[in-house]
């Protein structure tokens, strides 16, 4: 066999590629657009979707990939705005939201139908919320709607207590915050007028939290044994199941869902945008069960109906006359390519085979020549980071100066130069997506920097000070001495110390990057170690790593909440083994804040508190780097890369075609911003009706919302 | 001989059987599972999982509930894709592998046969060093790498043929060379040596002392001997073909079973895993099979008792 030459010829063949590949880039290069640009005259778009969908049905998958196609299929009480994200009328045209945050009124539209015709109603969303919490039906997402008073009980399989006089005992009672690791706040519960009229089941609602104990002998007994009070005065009373029927959920009448969370979580509108929560059509999975989401039984409720469904092939779906703004809908329908292949589907949009790609998708080696093609390369902040988590636990990293130290002594700015599509990133929220946030926080940072004798240029210095990383590694305990040209810390334990990552080529890359970094300020070399995904997994959660694991988070909403809620609680998902209950406090108490600026001051303050404890090493906020044809139009790299599909469209005029995608977000397209003015009229009248109300009489004053 | 191929026969049942225990037992090794992601579920949603899927029960009961429903031919549903049963997942899947690989392995034996025999028949003539230079060539390169160099050329500088994706015979163009490559390469060097050995064996001598003409000689009695290194070579091969290649399916998107049993494998999908394992054992062990009979009709030396 001819062995001995393969490496000689993958030498030759690599250059050959190299260079047909330039010859390629050169050439086309001079034109304005990358490939061909022909503007399809069928007004179907052609969308690469990532992997293939798990499911069609919205309450089963849960990845990116299937979350672009249910926002074409499925749509919720709220849609997300196209550009910002931020939640917008869909089914409910209109809401309210009770004083204390614990309480919204959704005024459906009557208009609304699902894909067969049959009318939306509240009824259909309160299925929707109870089938997703079924603990049988064992949805991933469930926990998203925790939020919801009794949601957790009912997923979880547990019961209310009730004792012989008929009263059920109350979580108040038992509140030792050592007891439940995930102690949550307690409900101000002041009786109010409710919302949209009283009811019994509101009533129910509104009555501080039942006790909830596991329906489980033995995870009750494993409860028990570590909390004698609690197994004492549950002990022989009555265990009443907590039913679909208990959740914070009512549909007060056809057109008016109310419903109730456990505690204020301000961000919650945002996060009912989420495919978890968008309806899904009763009768029909009823009748099919598990098949159901097949293309020859599917009931859809978004802007779109399936037509035919071949995995891992194609998705074809169509305008559906049936919706409610169907007149609004402008593309006739959508191809979804699942392809997860970068090369691939650069190829086909070169090849004119595709008009718009997913985020991430722009090769690294491919970058330098895509950033040409102004008007079609999308590189804009998303709402995702990239950072280290420290196993914060173990020696040498439990020492926080040298968790400091290594922070300091990376280069984010050569960083975000190096890595082309990312921007710096020293804190734990990502740049550029939250503005309310970030005023507020500039604020809050400036009088906390006073307080603590920090001066402005030293906590400037936080995306790379070598000289104090060094500093700080000597107090450590740890001398860098100069040796030659560089530095050494030869106390330093460097076998305790690696960074882990999953294998990719891009963690790579920032992995040789950091380790670069750390041994050329510190005259400290980390040992690297990637392993593939799943195998990573359980590393992370279990803490079993040491030093550094790398991350990347993507917020399940727009509201800081959702980076800074990582470290919250004691079972948190921040896998550094951190937990604090200060910082906990500080959390509740800004998501019981409902003025937002000040809700976000609070914010502030426990990023902060974060920041000085230095439980991660934070690298960078993610850039979106896809790419879209200019004729299609309507359709905006927002910071999550999901695409409200009735805005899109194809324009097959060449003079109104989209141009410099920097400017994309600000440039004004009157289709559109008609478009969603018209949308969130209803609700701009919702608000000025509650001012006017609120302005007359003093009795439940409800909260503006936007 | 009949009983030779029932013995076989039978003997691919527990093979078949031990291949998927040992398969299952890595998938168990392996940490993370098919629901594990970056965001960490609470606990309750884990259990509700754990007890949809059985996943709470000891090992060995699933251990044998599995056994037992791959006993019946039923791999269960995709733990992935919800409501998708395995069987039904390779019969969708397979036909676009099958349809590949056998137009490469056609394409492949038509190219590499003749390529050979010329070879043979013309040792250390220019078309010789020209072909086998061209095989070395077809085997060094391997095909991720002479995939895209066809996409570049012929659909993103000449746009004739699509990059990617499975539509009309335009698509199958590109991944049938590109899988064709190396087997023709291959088969073209063992035909070549296969042919020269035999050549210059006795009974070749015999047959042209006996007078009779060359095309007689050449394909009644060489071809016959010459091409049983290619046959042992390609049975095995075609199994391999017909069950699909990742590397081509990824990068020319077909939907085939080779770019499926990757996912799968990524997804812990474990009945999905094991139904294609299973699958594909099944396959090469017939294929073998078939090979080993065939040798029976190549090799007049070669008896079965």
């Amino acid at each position: 066999m001819a062995k001995i030459s393969f490496s000689q010829f993958r030498a030759i063949t690599a250059i050959i590629i190299l260079s047909s590949f330039l010859i390629g880039c050169a050439t086309s290069a001079n034109s304005r657009y990358f490939g061909q640009t022909v503007a399809p005259t069928d007004n179907i778009m052609r969308y690469v979707s990532g992997s293939e969908p798990e499911s069609l049905d919205p309450q089963v998958g849960t990845g990116q990939p299937e979350a672009r196609i249910y926002m074409a299929l499925y749509d919720g009480l709220v849609e997300y705005h196209p550009k910002t994200m931020e939640p917008i009328p869909a089914i409910a045209e209109s809401w309210e939201i009770g004083a204390d945050g614990t309480e919204y009124l959704f005024h459906l539209r009557k208009t609304a139908k699902f894909s067969n015709g049959d009318p939306i109603t509240a009824k259909d969303f309160v299925y929707t919320f109870r089938r997703g919490l079924t603990p049988e039906f064992a949805a991933r997402n469930a926990y998203l709607a925790y939020y919801l008073k009794y949601a957790e009980a009912f997923n979880s399989g547990q019961s209310f207590v009730k004792d012989a006089n008929g009263q059920f005992l109350l979580k108040k009672d038992f509140a030792a915050p050592s007891a439940d690791p995930a102690a949550k706040t307690e409900t101000p519960a002041q009786p109010h007028a409710a919302l949209g009229g009283d009811s019994e089941f509101h009533r129910f609602l509104d009555s501080p939290e039942r006790l909830s104990v596991p329906s489980d002998a033995k995870s009750r007994t494993k409860l028990f044994d570590k909390d004698a009070k609690l197994k004492a005065a549950v002990e022989g009373k009555e265990l009443v199941p907590v039913k679909a029927e208990d959740i914070g959920i009512e549909a007060v009448d056809d057109y008016t869902v109310r419903i109730k969370l456990y505690q204020p979580a301000p961000f919650f509108l945002g996060l009912l945008a989420h495919q978890f929560f968008r309806a899904v059509h009763q009768p029909t999975i009823e009748k099919f069960g598990i098949g159901w989401s097949k293309p020859a039984n599917i009931v859809t409720s978004g802007a779109f109906k399936v037509v035919a469904h071949k995995p891992y092939d194609e998705l074809v779906v169509t305008k559906d006359p049936n919706y409610w703004d169907a007149a609004n809908v402008k593309l006739s329908g959508i191809e979804f390519y699942p392809l997860d292949e970068q090369t691939t589907m650069m190829n086909l949009y070169k090849a004119g085979r595709i008009d718009a790609l997913y985020n991430h998708t722009v090769p690294a080696a491919w970058n330098e020549v895509i950033r040409q093609y102004k008007d079609e390369y999308q590189l804009h902040p998303e709402v995702a980071t990239e950072f280290y988590v420290i196993s914060v636990k173990k020696p040498p990293m439990d020492n926080v100066k040298v968790r400091q130290a290594f922070s300091l002594a990376i280069d984010r700015e050569a960083l975000a130069e190096f890595r082309k599509t990312i921007k710096p990133l020293t804190d734990m929220t990502p740049e550029g997506i939250f503005p309310k946030y970030e005023e507020a926080r500039k604020k809050v940072y400036a009088e906390k920097l006073k307080e603590n004798k920090i001066s402005p240029e030293d906590w400037a210095k936080r995306t790379f000070d070598p000289e104090g990383a060094r500093k700080l590694m000597t107090e450590a305990g740890y001398a860098v001495q100069k040796s030659g040209s560089g530095y050494s810390t030869p106390s330093f334990p460097v076998d305790k110390v690696s960074i882990t990552y999953n294998t990719a080529e891009s963690n790579k890359a920032v992995a040789e990057f950091v380790q670069a970094q750390w041994k050329q300020n510190l005259g400290i070399t980390v040992q690297l170690k990637n392993m593939e995904f799943k195998t990573f997994l359980p590393l992370l959660s279990n803490v079993e790593y040491e030093g550094f694991g790398r991350r990347g988070w993507v917020g399940d909403y727009m509201d800081p909440f959702t980076f800074l809620g990582l470290f919250y609680t004691q079972v948190n998902e921040g896998a550094t083994g951190w937990y604090d209950p200060k910082y906990d406090a500080i959390l509740n108490d800004a998501n019981n804040t409902v003025d937002e600026e000040k809700r976000f001051e609070k914010l502030a303050e426990a990023e902060f508190y974060l920041a000085q404890q230095q439980i991660v090493v934070p690298l960078s906020t993610a850039g979106t780097s896809w790419m879209k044809k200019p004729y299609i139009k309507g359709f905006y790299p927002n910071p999550g890369t999901l695409h409200a599909w009735k805005f899109a469209y194809i324009e097959t005029d060449p003079n109104k075609w989209d141009v410099n995608a920097n400017n994309i977000m600000k440039a004004s397209d009157q289709a559109v911003d008609e478009q969603i003015k018209q949308l969130t009229a209803t609700q701009d009248a919702q608000v000025e009706k509650a001012k006017q109300l609120a302005a007359t009489a003093t009795a439940t004053p409800t909260a503006k919302v936007e | 001989m009949l009983s030779f191929i029932l013995r076989r026969l039978i003997i691919i049942i527990p093979m078949a059987l031990l291949v998927v225990t040992v398969t299952w037992g890595l998938i168990r090794l392996a940490p993370g599972n098919f629901y594990s992601s970056e965001k960490k579920l609470p606990a309750a949603v884990e259990e509700n999982i754990k007890k949809k899927y059985g996943l709470d029960k000891p090992w060995y009961q699933q251990y044998f509930i599995m056994i037992g429903n791959v006993v019946r031919g039923d791999f269960g549903e995709s733990l992935k894709y919800q409501g998708q049963s395995v069987n039904e997942i390779i019969r969708r899947h397979l036909p676009y592998s099958a349809t590949i690989g056998i137009l490469a392995y056609l394409l492949a034996l038509a190219i590499g046969l003749t390529a050979g025999i010329t070879a043979a028949l013309r040792q250390n003539s220019i078309f010789d060093y020209g072909s086998m230079a061209l095989a070395m060539l077809g085997l060094s390169v391997p095909n991720f790498v002479l995939g895209p160099i066809l996409v570049l050329i012929f659909s993103l500088g000449l746009y004739i043929f699509p990059p990617a994706r499975w539509g009309g015979i335009s698509s199958i163009v590109l991944p049938v060379i590109t899988l064709a490559a190396v087997y023709a390469a291959y088969i073209a060097r063992l035909t070549r040596a296969g042919m020269l050995e035999v050549m210059r064996s006795d009974y070749i001598r015999t047959a042209r002392a006996k007078g009779l003409d060359e095309k007689t000689v050449l394909l009644k009695h060489a071809l016959r001997g010459g091409i049983i290194p290619v046959v042992s070579y390609t049975g095995p091969a075609l199994a391999g073909l017909l069950a699909g290649t990742v590397v081509i399916e990824r990068v020319f998107a077909i939907p085939g079973l080779g770019n499926i049993f990757i996912q799968a494998n990524l997804n812990r999908d474990e009945p999905l895993v094991l139904g294609i394992v299973a699958f594909l054992s099944i396959l090469i062990m017939l294929f073998n099979l078939i090979v080993d009979i065939s040798y029976g009709f190549l090799d007049p030396r070669i008896r079965y008792d």
